[in-house]
């Protein structure tokens, strides 16, 4: 489902380039679900960024469903994310003049692929049922994501990209909400990526790699750290 | 598409005072535009249907002893060949007292191409009958905008016969839609007797004209004085320069409402940019979205076009009547009162609205366009832009400015009375430049003032908060500064004017009384009034037209060959008009010019010298019914309102050269002497009706209410562009109130009372407006300038004195800062009713 190899990405900065990956090479399988986790700063967000087209490696490849992305023109990069990507933010990115049916409808109706019957599902299943009139700025950080997380799996998105899809709640909150996502990621049979920085959060998934200095690496099981917003 | 440009769109559902100032600024930007448009529109097809008609595109003839022309005269010349046809001209009162023009034609002689030559009227209206319109009934022909003043339904027209106010009945009437407004025209028979009924002329026996097409007489016949048609300035040249004028106004409207246009797109993007970013996380291109985007652009277009269209519709309904009487008291041209709009109106309306939308939106689609995917959201990124924008002002105010410069000396090298486009072109220069380079100057205005307040907290604060403001509050104090010094420019422009009209109106009514006597009876009243010991002295006038063939100037240089036509006009010098006519250049002193004068040279006004560039000492070669004659001109003198080129000589000479029939008798009485009693005796002694009499203070008022019309328009215009500058402030605080709070909130906390803060507010916004007025009041007198020194003498041929009116700079500053606290009150009273509390839950939110 996706595929990273010999993947560079540097950013120019005041104090000189800073190069954020230095080779990476991923590969996801349809259905798998893996981890993501690192350091602030270690190039986390770049790389979903890459997997989700949104940005293009320096050199290196990206392949999504099969399309390597480098070679696509900007509106079919759009359209492959469109159909294929479904994105989940740490800070909900919700179009707060939209109602939350709407917001929930969003990426479904963008792609062609609205299902009511789904959507209609998905709304009780998120424990949004009743406040489909409402606005986001009326509903909790946990209703938020939630709908959220609806949003992107609303059109049964292939790849679910999430960045730190907990961080913005409290424990109980995000706890609620992993359950939900990892629920709905089997449920859809979708593949899911996701960074944190949390080992409980990671832990449910299949796989987990670490994210330092550039390069990909499989997480240490020894250390014992736990995350501040799992 | 559609659920993208709903995404799009939904922002406005949550913020909806932005659509409506959107929605305002394109509605009002439009409508100010339009309105002025559609009155020029109306206008020009009242000229067009002026000179349809057969009298501006024939030759003339005219009897060369000023004697009016008769029918034996006609008779003559046809049976000598000359393919001459009579018209006969008259007013006649209708029953509401609108005075409308009646043209009698004999069509079976009417030349040329003229509407009625080819049909003697059917071909018009593509209805009656030939025959109908020679013969008794007769017919009379009208425009459809006519009818209202007979008060005829437009259903009830054809066939009607309406009453005039004296009793008469017009002829059945035929619509002629392509007859110009307030004209009836008919066979000349059916004329002379309505006219003759009516008491203004004698006989049937009178003509007003006589008619040949263009070309047709190789020169007059003996006896007669032939004027080319080339030579008869048509309306529409005459009112050029004034519906430039209004044009200029209105297109000043239209960029300050385009610029609250662009302050509410910018901010609607700005406010939108993380919706943008999702919707391009969400697998929109960004092809796409500048494609909604510009869908969601022409779509509001389109409804403010529209509105402001009906706007404009309805501002012209409301300003018509004054612009058709300033047009009919200033040019003779004749206007309808009734809104004619051809399809092209409704398309240019369109047109200029949807094209300045996408002036205003294309900076904002462009800086989108521009946002990469993953800096959408960042609002630094956005903001950054605003300082590279600044640097793009500054160099845009300097290429303004250079092309001002190059305006200026090519203007320069121009001769007098040349370049109203470019000077309109300068104007607008001088008023680009300061509006572009106002916000980097407010930058660095407020950098400076930021880091001297560094021992005052609170003021450098206030100081550093409004450099964050700027970015959304520049486009509204550029509106700001633009219609400030705009209506500073025209408001000193018309209160120069008024000054030297109202003097120049004092010097040139000598007499107390004015008559203007029968021309039979003026020998006889003349003598009459030599015998009364009340008069102190007669000012006989007189007037005749001519035409300019050359000048020869004073210093030896060649004859400079002219085709000018001119009017001439006769006064009587003396003790009561000397010392007060006003010259204004003269070859010696003012004595010497009025002894030359006595001698029978000539004066020439403003207008003339200034569009041949003649002065003092030259001498004119003049055709006149005796042959060419050559005058000297003795001095130049002031003539405002006058359209045409005028030759000034004493009453006896022009009487003498041009054989001009008597005009007006001006009356200067003996101090003391009782102006009533002398009225009612002459009226009595001559039985000459009560309007032919007119007092001084009479003809001034006429002449002031003419020039207050004039002016009705553009002080109406001025007023709304001010208004809509103030929109665009309020608009641009409103916008930012939330903002404006959350920003305000922490200095509550740290204990600084709202009221403090209110009254910080209002200082911020008080100052900047006065910074604002600061630069305005140079720039408004520049454009004074430009009004008075350039676009006066191009357009008019005058120049006017520059006046500077302390009283107006005052009110321009109060008006800045005035518009300012009226556009922070609004913010600062919500401010004020915020609960402490709630500011900081906004701040927390």
């Amino acid at each position: 489902m996706l595929e990273l190899h010999q993947v560079h990405k540097t950013y120019a900065t005041p104090q000189g380039p800073l190069r954020v990956l230095d080779g990476v090479d991923l590969s996801l399988g349809a259905g798998e679900s893996l981890a993501l986790m690192g350091e602030s700063g270690s190039g986390k967000s770049t790389l979903l960024h890459l997997a989700a087209g949104l940005d293009l490696p320096d050199t290196g490849e990206v392949r999504l469903a099969g399309r390597a992305i480098s070679a696509l023109g900007e509106p079919d990069r759009a359209r492959l994310r469109r159909e294929t990507v479904g994105l989940v933010f740490q800070q909900f990115h919700l179009v707060p003049s939209l109602s939350v049916l709407d917001n929930l409808r969003l990426q479904a109706r963008l792609a062609g692929v609205e299902d009511p019957a789904w959507s209609a599902a998905l709304i009780r299943r998120l424990g949004l049922a009743g406040m489909e009139r409402r606005y986001p700025e009326q509903l909790s950080g946990g209703q938020q994501q939630r709908l959220a997380i609806g949003r992107a799996l609303a059109p049964r998105p292939a790849l679910l990209l999430a960045d730190e899809p907990t961080g913005n709640l409290d424990e109980a909150t995000a706890g609620e909400v992993l359950e939900l996502l990892l629920e709905l990621v089997r449920q859809t049979g979708a593949t899911l990526l996701m960074v944190t920085h949390s080992p409980r959060v990671a832990a449910p998934l299949d796989r987990c790699l670490m994210l330092s200095r550039g390069r990909l690496a499989p997480r240490d099981a020894s250390r014992n750290d736990t995350g501040a917003n799992a | 598409m559609a659920t993208l440009l709903a995404t799009l769109l939904s922002h406005y559902r949550r913020h909806p005072g932005q659509l409506v100032m959107l929605l305002l600024g394109l509605w009002v930007a439009s409508a100010l535009w339009s309105g002025v448009q559609a009155i020029n529109a109306s206008a020009r097809d009242s000229y067009a249907r002026a000179e349809a008609l057969f009298s501006t595109d024939l030759d003339r003839l005219e009897r060369r002893d000023g004697e009016a022309l008769t029918r034996d005269n006609y008779l003559a010349l046809r049976l000598s060949g000359v393919p001459v046809s009579p018209l006969l001209e008259g007013t006649l009162e209708a029953a509401d007292g609108t005075r409308l023009t009646v043209i009698g034609i004999d069509p079976l002689t009417l030349p040329g191409s003229s509407i009625f030559a080819i049909a003697g009227g059917t071909a018009a209206t593509g209805t009656g009958d030939f025959t109908d319109f020679l013969t008794p009934p007769w017919q009379t022909q009208l425009a459809p905008d006519s009818l209202a003043a007979l008060g005829v339904a437009p259903r009830e027209a054809q066939g009607a016969t309406p009453l005039l106010a004296d009793g008469q009945r017009l002829p059945p009437l035929i619509l002629a839609p392509a007859l110009p407004p307030d004209t009836l025209v008919m066979d000349i028979a059916a004329a002379a007797l309505l006219l003759a009924g009516s008491g203004q002329i004698a006989s049937g026996e009178q003509i007003t004209r006589l008619v040949a097409a263009p070309g047709a007489l190789a020169e007059a016949p003996a006896g007669f004085a032939l004027t080319r048609a080339e030579a008869l300035a048509s309306p529409g040249q005459l009112t050029e320069s004034f519906h430039l004028n209004l044009t200029a106004l209105a297109l000043l409207s239209l960029v300050v409402g385009l610029f609250i246009v662009q302050a509410a797109l910018g901010l609607a993007l700005e406010q939108r940019l993380g919706m943008l970013r999702t919707l391009r996380a969400l697998g929109v291109s960004g092809r796409a979205l500048v494609a909604a985007l510009a869908l969601e652009l022409a779509l509001l277009g389109l409804i403010g076009a529209l509105a402001g269209i009906a706007g404009g519709v309805w501002l012209a309904r409301v300003l018509l009547p004054d612009v058709a009487a300033t047009l009919g008291s200033l040019y003779g041209a004749g206007v309808g009162a009734e809104l004619r709009l051809p399809w092209h109106y409704w398309a240019g309306g369109l047109a200029v609205t949807l094209g300045g939308l996408l002036l205003a939106g294309s900076g904002v689609l462009w800086r989108a366009s521009r946002l990469s995917v993953l800096g959408l959201g960042q609002a630094r990124a956005w903001r950054a832009g605003f300082h590279r924008q600044l640097t793009a002002m500054a160099a845009g105010g300097g290429v303004a400015a250079l092309a001002g410069l190059a305006l200026a000396a090519w203007l320069a090298s121009q001769p007098p009375g040349e370049g109203l486009v470019a000077g309109f072109a300068l104007v607008g220069a001088m008023l680009m430049a300061s509006a572009l380079w106002l916000p980097p100057l407010l930058g660095l205005a407020l950098a400076g003032l930021t880091h001297l307040a560094r021992r005052r907290p609170l003021a450098q604060w206030a100081l550093a908060d409004l450099q964050l403001q700027l970015p959304r509050l520049s486009l509204a104090t550029m509106a700001l500064l633009i219609a400030l010094s705009a209506n500073l420019g025209v408001s000193s422009m018309v209160g120069g004017f008024r000054l030297t009209f109202l003097e120049w109106l004092d010097q040139r009514l000598a007499a107390e009384l004015y008559l203007r006597p029968p021309a039979e009876q003026f020998e006889a009243i003349d003598a009459w009034l030599a015998e009364q010991p009340e008069v102190a002295e007669r000012l006989a006038t007189a007037r005749s037209d001519a035409q300019l063939l050359a000048v020869e100037p004073g210093g030896g240089e060649a004859d400079t060959a002219v085709q000018r036509p001119v009017s001439v006009y006769g006064i009587t010098p003396g003790a009561t008009l000397t010392p007060r006519w006003p010259l204004a250049a003269t070859q010696g002193s003012r004595e010497t010019a009025w002894e030359a004068f006595g001698r029978g040279d000539i004066f020439i006004n403003e207008q003339l010298a200034v569009a041949e560039g003649i002065g003092p000492g030259d001498r004119l070669r003049l055709s006149s019914p005796r042959g060419e004659i050559t005058l000297a001109v003795a001095a130049v003198y002031p003539d405002y309102g006058n359209p045409r080129g005028q030759v000034l000589m004493a009453t006896p000479y022009l009487t003498e050269r041009f054989a001009a029939p008597p005009g007006s008798l001006g009356i200067a009485l003996a101090p003391g002497a009782d102006a009533a009693a002398l009225s009612a005796r002459l009226l009595d002694a001559f039985d000459l009706p009560r309007d032919s009499l007119i007092d001084q203070d009479g003809v001034k008022r006429i002449a002031t209410e003419i020039f207050e019309r004039t002016f009705t328009i553009t002080r109406a215009l001025n007023a709304l562009t001010l208004g809509v500058a103030a929109l665009a402030l309020l608009a641009s605080l409103l916008a930012q109130a939330s903002e404006r709070r959350r920003r305000l909130a922490p200095l509550w906390a740290l204990g600084v009372p709202r009221a403090r803060l209110a009254h910080l507010q209002l200082a911020q916004l008080g100052g900047t407006a006065l910074a604002v007025g600061l630069v305005a009041v140079p720039l408004g007198l520049a454009i004074t300038w430009g009004l008075v020194a350039v676009i006066n003498v191009a357009a008019f041929g005058w120049r006017l004195p520059l006046h500077f009116f302390p009283g107006e700079i005052l009110l321009t500053l109060a008006t800045a800062v005035g518009v300012a606290l009226i556009a922070a009150a609004l913010p600062v009273l919500r401010l004020w009713r915020t609960p402490p509390r709630a500011l900081l839950a906004e701040e927390a939110a």
